[in-house]
This record gives C-alpha cells, sequence and structure tokens, in this order.
C-alpha cells in the first residue's frame, strides 16, 4: 500500500535537456545598445547643462552677450566694468550654486527613494527640511551678522540642523539593532513638521519684525543668494565628496529595493549601508539647503522623470540625475529671477508650478521605457 | 551522502512566544525535503533559520559544519539561498535586473557584473524557463511567472542549498507542476531542496523525504510515505484527510476512516 503512494496527481516529467534559446544572445546586443544609449543621452545632457549656464549668465536686468562672455576669458575689455562686476560678483556664482543646489537635490532624493522604498520619499519627508529651517531661522534672526570661510551662520546652522536632526529621527527610529523603513519615516516626519513649524515663535518674538520675518520667509520658500567664490568652492568639493561616497552606494540601493532582509540574505550588511546611504544622502541635502534653504520638489521629481525615462536601475540613474537636477535648477532660477522682473519670484514656488504639471502629465500619460 | 544542513535541538523564540522547539533534522546533499505543517507552525521561520536570517535562542544550525548566522555575509550567501514567499520590489525593476541581484556575493563596492556573472544569471533564467521574459517588468508578471523569477533569483546566488518558502502557493494546478518539474530538474543539477509546501498532494513522489512540524512544536521526518499518514495529518491539521479531493484518490485514505 505504501509503495502505491509513489503514484501522484502530478507525477515528475523528464528534464528535457535545454538548448539555449535564442534571446539569450539578443541580450548582449541589447546590452551594448542601452550602455551606448545612457552615454548619448549622458552627453547631451552635460551638453545641455553647459548651454543652459551660458544662457542662464547672460540673461537678466544688465544682458551679457555669450561672445562677449567668452571673450573676457581670453582677453581683458570686451565687457564693460559693470558687465565683469555683475558676471563674476553676482550672476556666475548664483547659477553655478543653483546648478550644484539641482544636482544635490535630485540625487539625494533619488538615494532617499531608493532607500525608503517609496517613490514619494524626498529629502526633506523624513526630518532634515525642519532641522535646516529652525537652524536657518536661529542665524538670520539673531546671527545675521557672522559669516565663517565665506558660509554665513544661516548656512551653517542649517547645515547643522539637518544632519543633528537625521541623526535624532535615526535613534528614534531604531529599535533591537534595526531600523524600519515606514517607521524612519513616519518619526521623520513628525519630527520635522515639529521644527519647522517651531520657526514660527521667531516671527513672533523677532524684535526687528519687518527684515528678520521676510529673509526667514524667503528661505523657507527657497530662494539661492549669490554666494561667495570661497563658499562655492568649498560647497563644491563637498558635492564631489559626497558624489564619490554615493557611486559606491547605487548598487547596495539596488538590492536593497528587494526589501531588508532579502538585501541581508544576499550578502549586504543592511545596517552599515544604510548609514552610508544615510549620512551621503544628508550631506547632499544640508549642501542644497546651505545654498538655496528650502526648495522642496526637485528631490522628489527629478528621480521621477529620470526613472521613468531609464528604468529603476540606480547606478545608470545616478550621472543622469545628477545632471538632469542641475540642469533643471539653472533653468528655474533663471525663470525666477527674469519673469517678473525687476522682482524676484523665490525659485521653490516656481519650482512647484513648473514641476507639478510636468510630473503630472508623466504620471497620467504613463509613458515608460525600460529598454535601458 | 554528505550532510549539508543540520538542525540540533534548534529553539525560536519570539517577543515571549516558543515558534520552535527541540527541532533536530539533518538535510543530505542532493536531498530534496518537504516542509509541511500547518499555518503559524513555524515553517518559515526554520527556513530563515536555515539561511542565516534568524539566529537560534537555543541550539545550533550549521551548514557545512559552521552556523550561518556567524559566516561571513557573502560566503553565506553563495552557500545558501532563501526564495521567500512574498517578494514585493518598488519601482519597475525588469526580470533581468531582479536576477542580477542574485550575483551581490560576488561583486565588490565598485565591480559591477562581470562575464561569470553574466553566465550565471544566464543559466539562472534558463534553467527557470524565464529567459523569454527577461525583459519584463517582475510587477507586471503573473504569480506562476513571478514564482520563477524567485527561484531565478536564488539560483544566480549559487547556491548549494536552496530553501523555497511555500513556492506553490496562489499556482494553478498546471504552474504548481511547472514549479515542480522545475525543482526536479534543480535536483539534477545537485542542488539541495527543503521547500515547505502546503499542497500536499504535490508531496509524495516529488520529495525524497518529508518534515511535518506537528502541535506541540512535534517534527515528525521521514519518507513522505511515512510522514503523510491519516494519523498524523488529521493531528497536525485538525482536520479529516479524506475531505480534501485531492487527497481521497491516495490509498492511505483507505486506512480505517
Amino acid at each position: 500500500m505504501e509503495a502505491e503512494l509513489n503514484k501522484v496527481a502530478v507525477s515528475p516529467l523528464v528534464a528535457a535537456p535545454r538548448v539555449l534559446r535564442p534571446e539569450a544572445h539578443v541580450s548582449v546586443h541589447t546590452r551594448h545598445a542601452a550602455e551606448l544609449r545612457l552615454y548619448v543621452v549622458l552627453i547631451t545632457l552635460i551638453a545641455v547643462m553647459f548651454l543652459s549656464i551660458v544662457v542662464s549668465v547672460s540673461l537678466g536686468a544688465i544682458h551679457i552677450p555669450v561672445k562677449a562672455m567668452f571673450a573676457a576669458m581670453l582677453h581683458q575689455g570686451s565687457l564693460t566694468e559693470t558687465q565683469r562686476t555683475i558676471l563674476f560678483a553676482i550672476r556666475l556664482p548664483r547659477v553655478l550654486a543653483s546648478s550644484i543646489v539641482g544636482a544635490a537635490l535630485a540625487v539625494s532624493g533619488l538615494m532617499f527613494q531608493g532607500l525608503f522604498r517609496n517613490p514619494m520619499a524626498d529629502p526633506y519627508i523624513i526630518g532634515a527640511s525642519g532641522g535646516a529651517a529652525l537652524g536657518a531661522c536661529i542665524g538670520i534672526v539673531f546671527l545675521s551678522q557672522i559669516s565663517i570661510f565665506g558660509f554665513s551662520a544661516t548656512a551653517l546652522l542649517a547645515f547643522a540642523g539637518s544632519v543633528i536632526t537625521m541623526a535624532v529621527v535615526y535613534s528614534l527610529a531604531r529599535a533591537r539593532g534595526r531600523t524600519s523603513g515606514v517607521t524612519l519615516l513616519l518619526a521623520g516626519f513628525a519630527v520635522g513638521t515639529m521644527l519647522s513649524n517651531s520657526t514660527y515663535l521667531f516671527e513672533i518674538f523677532d524684535p526687528n519684525s519687518t527684515s528678520g520675518t521676510r529673509i526667514v520667509a524667503a528661505w523657507l520658500h527657497g530662494t539661492i543668494g549669490v554666494p561667495e567664490w570661497t563658499q562655492l568652492a568649498i560647497t563644491f568639493c563637498l558635492f564631489i565628496l559626497s558624489m564619490l561616497a554615493a557611486f559606491p552606494l547605487m548598487r547596495r540601493l539596488n538590492t536593497l529595493a528587494l526589501g531588508d532582509e532579502h538585501a541581508h540574505q544576499l550578502g549586504v550588511r543592511v545596517e552599515t549601508a544604510r548609514i552610508a546611504i544615510i549620512l551621503a544622502a544628508s550631506l547632499l541635502t544640508a549642501i542644497a539647503v546651505s545654498l538655496g534653504g528650502l526648495i522642496s520638489f526637485a528631490g522628489l521629481i527629478i528621480p521621477h522623470v529620470a526613472r521613468l525615462l531609464f528604468g529603476p536601475d540606480n547606478v545608470r540613474l545616478l550621472p543622469v540625475t545628477a545632471v538632469a537636477g542641475a540642469i533643471f535648477l539653472v533653468v528655474a532660477d533663471t525663470l525666477a529671477r527674469t519673469l517678473l522682473a525687476p522682482s524676484e519670484l523665490p525659485v521653490g514656488i516656481l519650482m512647484v508650478f513648473l514641476g507639478g504639471p510636468f510630473f503630472l502629465y508623466l504620471l497620467r500619460k504613463g509613458k515608460r521605457e525600460y529598454t535601458l | 551522502m554528505k550532510p549539508l544542513l543540520n538542525f540540533d535541538g534548534v529553539g525560536f523564540r519570539y517577543a515571549e512566544r516558543q515558534i520552535l522547539a527541540d527541532v533536530s533534522f539533518t538535510l543530505e546533499e542532493g536531498s530534496c525535503t518537504a516542509l509541511i505543517g500547518p499555518n503559524g507552525a513555524g515553517k518559515t521561520t526554520l527556513l530563515r533559520l536555515g539561511a542565516g536570517s534568524l539566529k537560534p535562542s537555543s541550539g545550533s544550525v550549521l551548514i557545512e559544519s559552521q552556523p550561518p548566522a556567524a559566516m561571513p555575509h557573502r560566503l553565506r550567501s553563495r552557500l545558501v539561498a532563501l526564495v521567500p514567499q512574498q517578494l514585493d520590489v518598488p519601482f519597475d525593476f525588469t526580470v533581468n535586473q531582479i536576477v542580477e541581484q542574485g550575483r551581490t556575493p560576488y561583486l565588490g563596492l565598485l565591480r559591477g557584473p562581470g562575464r561569470e556573472d553574466r553566465i550565471a544569471v544566464d543559466r539562472a533564467l534558463e534553467w527557470t524557463d524565464t529567459i523569454h521574459f527577461r525583459n519584463r517588468i517582475f510587477n507586471e508578471l503573473s504569480g506562476g511567472e513571478r514564482q520563477r523569477v524567485k527561484v531565478a533569483l536564488g539560483l544566480a546566488q549559487g547556491a548549494k542549498l536552496l530553501l523555497l518558502d511555500e513556492p506553490t502557493q496562489n499556482l494553478d494546478i498546471g504552474r504548481q507542476s511547472e514549479l515542480i518539474d522545475l525543482l526536479h530538474r534543480l535536483r539534477g543539477e545537485g542542488i539541495t531542496i527543503l521547500a515547505s509546501i502546503h499542497d500536499l498532494h504535490l508531496v509524495a513522489g516529488n520529495f525524497s523525504s518529508a518534515h511535518l512540524l506537528g502541535p506541540n512544536h512535534s517534527l515528525f521526518s521521514g519518507t513522505p510515505a511515512e510522514v503523510l499518514t491519516v494519523g498524523n495529518l488529521s493531528k497536525s491539521f485538525h482536520f479529516n484527510p479524506a475531505r480534501n479531493p485531492l487527497l481521497y484518490p491516495h490509498p492511505f485514505m483507505h486506512e480505517g476512516l
């Protein structure tokens, strides 16, 4: 009777020898095509970035012709003294700052979205914004005259605020040696909201209520100021440093997309990887905040658009996102200061109206190209 | 036969709840074992212990005489792969991108997948018969296709021991037999298999041995024929096996019901 047990509903089929299907060879071909397409897109994007920077610098209340600008690089005298001052002391630093802000926001958005496995995560939702806003307010209201290495106290305090907030949020979300992504998001949301709303108190107690609160308001809406060259150089070095740190973490982000447990199962030190990703992304957020205040949309939208066009592979998305973010913010900031000239829109507000409809359009269109 | 995975008096508690107690068994290399038991009996926990995702509260788990939870992460990942019940993937990763993640234990921080890794991925896709939809989006696949992609992910790890958590769950009878065929093929390639399974009609004839996690943390091991008796099943699952039409044609149904 027991022997009959082996005759069962599903009988094993004999495993036929399998011949490699033609599709397997096609993959090599498509892989090369995909790589080529990535390079073409990247080179095009970099060219567009330089073009947008040049055009942005030439536009403004005082027009600086592009031709004269390039001539000025080679020999003196092709620009008037006023044009020279505007070009090198005001416009170029500001445009370069906006490109760094855009790239930093976009890449930190990419990292936070990947880390939290949530397409709605952005550099600010996990609390960095609240901390930065509070730090900036303290700087604006009490320490507006102080600056170190070209950084205003405002920028430094914003920087410290976002990093300290991240540390607090992370330790709050950590339990039994583990951190869950959802807890982290919620803790960040709660802490960030408390901190950013506490800035309201400064408006009440501000002795010089007209100028201070207006600067605070501009800060909270996101406005790219005119940085000094030293500040720009240091920020740029920090940006390059965090991009170098981000690069090897991209493959980790791909694996973490399968979930913490599966990533652990694949040999990833999940906790170490996560701390490294949070550090790099917070540093990028702080860089952006110190130059441009709270610009909330670029970090959400750029990684999304890049993902819709190039698929979710973070290794490929990193350079594309950085360059696209730079272009996006250079264009947005140029529009912000020229559209309603001589008055100026906060770029953060313009960003919302520029990015929002585009994002909704992409979402509705459902255009998907996964070939890359 | 060499022992590959060894549980010795393994117990596991989580938040004051005893989930497993005194579980002992040995998997021999090349064997294909079914893990059966009612919901909540601790099948998933047992598999996670085997994969080193959890550490036992008592007793020891050994893979090739080493505790997996204490092994270097990458070495462990090359030895044992766990195919989870559910794989939730945010964003639109393609099948190929998912299976490529199986090569993680072979890659450095800076070194991307090379020729060897691509061959391993192709082979995993080939064996699981998923290669013709390698460029499709994982989240848009049917349940049966996803199940095979998850197995491919485990295979890409190059593991000797494959732990599968309810691989036939939510599959229709045709897709179930496809998956069983796949297990046979893997066994033919020398891969040792431990699969938790609720579809008892698939166990006999397809698995070389079975472990039944019964009431009061008991573990009953043996050949499928020894384990799948009316007495054992009705005791563990609190039901009359004769009421299951798939089990009904089996001869053991007539054993004095």
